[in-house]
């Protein structure tokens, strides 16, 4: 399974979302705000939810906001960091 | 000053609302569920009384719910209900403070919590747990929901969460603070409140609970919501008045008892309290125990409160389930109504209540 | 409805700036502060976060760390108010105490070994359920009054304290112990990492480069004391307890109001309930966590409604204590008060061009009869005092 996919499904299992699938899900929708509707709570979720699933630190939230823009974002910020 | 419950919104495991809780005190019985809890010999079933939110569907959408945990889905459930029953689901809730009792607060949460940190290390602990395990949460959850603007308290005083509260709620309105109290009791059944009763009871535990039994052993526990819908009493329709509170230690002194009212007790078969309760009622005087309808957890006094309520309003007692034990049983007719609550070795409450 | 003033007699504290009220104060003045990794629990997280323990104070072994401190804050407090076991016992005492962990059934060992499928001792959660912060003061003192435990996240001290003294005026006791206690931990430790609003280096409340909290721990109590009582025993007001004001953002679990709706009610709400205006008040003790949030949301408060009053944040002598932080910050304001000199804010240094004003940047003397204190909590919760000049000394 891709990274992309992987965090999808992580994203609808741990951050509880209902009525969404990970199908739905699409690659550059904006996760937070108009998007998927998650805040500022599920952004710190988020960065343990990355550390857990995939062992990539996010620091803080500076670096947190680039990578949360988008599925595509995130993904390629862990693609980046996996294993390094 | 006296208070006037305008409204009742309960959940336990009698089911849902008013009309489910007074028809379980009119039949005298609920049907007791379990808790899977793990042991040091295997998984083990835990007697409890287990209450249902599916309720809450009514009244917000599912979506807006992910990250609320049980015990806020039971604070929200009797919000809704208590507001419903006060016919002020729609108005304007301006002027309203919040009080929430809770015993022991989203103990499920805090385990989670906990599992987030033993799992996955110590950078591994979860916000949305964490956030969700202060004992305030559930009244943060309700106050976004609902949209309430006014003072909010959340007050864990264990067994003597409810009537502790309730002094504090009466002097909100007392002081002319808020015009309406959202009064809220809650607590829930999680594995860890089911541990520590396996503990303590188990593993033969009594098939029904017998709070008048002062020597037995029979305490279930139990969880739910009852949320009272309480104003000054300024002659407008409601349940029933709420003429005093009083709470404290007694420390050696003698408790003292109005002698023209019906004392329900707040007894839950744990024997170290039993006997109190026993010592506690004069010679001669009416005595009745519903804990058996909810069960045995902090929060039970606000049922307490909800069942008297609906009493009152009917100028009628309901028989105490388990049979009236050593006491004279409740009268047909009532008037008046002391809720009497007994914690450790000298706390002790009396909340009494009575007819408009 | 206007509310009385309700006398202020005795006053406690124990936390990291000191281990009585005349310790903190030297604290508080000296600008001294030390803050440092946890000494008293052990972490495997990769980042030292700097905290602020109580040093040289051991708690009973059944008693939480948590009711530990509130007892000794409230013996200090008692001692203060010249108020003997015996006069107590003559008394219907009331206590009313905040706190985050203290009524909490959260034991971290206790969860490790069942959930390893050992059945651990009880002792720990029964240690608990003994140690119930207002219980736990109520029976050092033999008080019969009435118990509360305030759980409102990092208001509950200031709760307690407004709810204390709206017992004394509604006669339902003739003293009140007040204010608020919490022990530091693992668990709040850790929390507190989790949402990323604690600073890895001494906290700097309204700072431009502040990056969030420090945590600490302690206790803070007030003996609170009806007319009655207090004209028959000739006891001196330390300082009035005048108005409480407390407000729902109804906004966020964890985020306040950008706009701060609910402190704003909540400082109405005290000013109002005594009839006090805003251009009376000498100075505030704010929240001021630290964190970007919060100094950014009541530094916009403060501006607008207290245009030109100096305000101090004192968490960068104490860090945050939560549950405690209403109850030691009320002990300073009315200690500063009384002394007529506020502090300076310690961690403050640059100031942040998007925040509304700055704290005091050195102590100040201050000739006002009343001075604020206000907390926000998790959940939207706002509470705030207004204390009062006491009788001269």
């Amino acid at each position: 399974m891709d990274t992309k996919e992987k965090l999808k499904q992580i994203l609808v299992k741990d951050l509880n979302l209902e009525e969404v699938t990970p199908e739905e899900i699409s690659d550059s929708a904006p996760l937070f705000g108009e998007g998927l509707g998650l805040d500022s709570l599920d952004a710190v979720e988020l960065v343990v939810i990355v550390q857990k699933h995939f062992g990539v630190e996010i620091k803080d939230m500076e670096e947190g906001r680039k990578a949360f823009q988008s599925v595509d974002s995130l993904a390629a910020y862990i693609e980046e960091r996996k294993g390094a | 000053m006296r208070l006037s419950v305008r409204g009742i919104g309960i959940v336990g495991a009698f089911g849902t609302g008013v009309e489910s809780f007074e028809k379980a005190l009119v039949e005298g019985q609920v049907t007791v569920g379990s808790i899977e809890v793990a042991t040091g010999e295997g998984v083990q079933a835990v007697p409890a009384y287990r209450a249902d939110t599916a309720g809450l569907e009514e009244f917000v959408p599912k979506r807006s719910l992910r990250r609320v945990d049980h015990y806020s889905k039971l604070a929200l459930l009797g919000s809704f209900l208590a507001l419903k029953d006060a016919g002020m689901l729609d108005s304007g809730l301006s002027r309203v403070g919040l009080v929430i009792a809770s015993g022991y607060g989203a103990t499920a949460t805090t385990y989670a919590f906990l599992d987030s940190l033993i799992s996955g290390g110590d950078t591994c602990a979860s916000p949305t747990h964490f956030a969700n395990s202060v004992h305030n949460a559930a009244a943060a959850n309700v106050a976004i929901t609902l949209g309430i603007r006014g003072p909010s308290l959340t007050v864990s005083q264990f067994d003597m969460s409810v009537p502790s509260a309730l002094v504090s709620a009466r002097q909100w309105l007392a002081e002319g603070r808020v015009d309406t109290v959202l009064f809220g009791a809650i607590d829930e059944v999680s594995e860890l409140v089911a541990y520590l009763q396996h503990r303590r009871r188990g593993p033969r535990h009594a098939p029904a609970m017998a709070p008048l039994d002062a020597g037995a052993e029979s305490s279930i526990i139990g969880e739910g919501a009852s949320f009272l819908l309480l104003t000054r009493d300024e002659g407008a329709p409601a349940y029933c008045g709420i003429d005093s509170v009083e709470t404290g230690n007694l420390f050696g002194t003698q408790l003292s008892l109005p002698s023209d009212a019906l004392l329900l007790l707040g007894a839950d078969g744990r024997s170290e309290l039993g006997r109190r309760y026993q010592d506690a009622v004069p010679e001669g005087a009416q005595a009745a125990c519903y804990t058996p309808i909810y069960g045995s957890m902090p929060a039970a006094a606000g049922f307490d409160l909800a069942a008297a309520a609906l009493a009152l309003k009917a100028g009628r007692a309901f028989a105490s389930p388990a049979g009236p034990g050593p006491f004279v049983p409740a009268p047909a007719a009532v008037s008046r109504i002391c809720s009497l609550r007994l914690a450790g070795p000298s706390e002790y409450a009396t909340i009494v209540m009575s007819k408009l | 409805m206007i509310h009385w003033p309700v006398a202020i007699t005795g006053l406690g504290c124990i936390c990291a700036a000191g281990g009585t009220v005349p310790d903190c104060l030297d604290s508080l003045y000296a600008g001294r502060r030390a803050p440092v990794p946890p000494t008293r629990f052990s972490t495997s997280h990769p980042t030292a976060f700097p905290v602020f323990e109580v040093r040289d104070f051991r708690e009973p072994p059944e008693l939480l760390r948590t009711s530990a401190l509130g007892v000794q804050a409230a013996a200090e407090a008692l001692a203060d108010a010249d108020l003997s076991p015996e006069e107590l016992r003559g008394l219907r005492v009331g206590v009313c105490v905040g706190t985050t962990v203290g009524s909490a059934l959260n034991d971290e060992g206790f969860c490790r070994a069942h959930r390893a499928g050992e059945e651990p001792d009880l002792f720990p959660m029964e240690r608990i359920l003994n140690s119930n912060p207002a219980a736990a003061i109520a029976r050092a003192f033999g008080c019969t009054g009435p118990c509360q435990t305030v759980v409102n996240a990092c208001a509950s001290g200031t709760d307690a304290v407004g709810l204390a003294a709206s017992w004394i005026r509604g006669g339902i006791c003739d003293v009140a112990i007040a204010g608020g206690a919490d022990e530091l931990g693992r668990i709040t430790y850790h929390g507190f990492i989790s949402l990323m609003i604690t600073d890895d280096s001494p906290c700097k409340p309204f700072d431009r480069d502040r990056k969030g909290l420090n945590l600490g721990e302690g206790a803070g109590m007030l003996v609170l004391e009806s007319e009655q009582v207090r004209a028959r025993r000739g006891a001196r007001a330390r300082s009035f307890v005048m108005g409480y004001g407390s407000a729902c953002d109804a906004h966020h679990l964890t985020a306040p109001h950008p706009d701060g709706a609910g402190l704003r009610q909540a400082v109405a709400e005290a000013l109002a309930c005594c009839a006090v205006a805003a251009e009376r008040v000498a100075f505030v003790n704010a929240h001021g966590t630290g964190t970007p949030d919060n100094d950014r949301v009541e530094s916009r408060v403060l501006a607008e409604l207290f245009p030109g009053v100096p305000y101090h944040s004192t968490k960068g002598h104490t860090g945050h204590t939560l549950g405690a932080a209403g109850g030691i910050e009320a002990v300073f304001t009315v200690a500063c008060l009384e002394r007529g000199v506020v502090p300076a804010s310690a961690g403050f240094e640059n100031v942040d061009p998007e925040l509304a004003g700055e704290p005091l940047r050195g102590n100040r003397e201050v000739a006002g009869d009343f001075a604020l204190s206000q907390s926000l909590a998790f959940g939207g919760s706002n509470s705030v005092l207004l204390f009062g000049k006491g009788d001269a000394e």
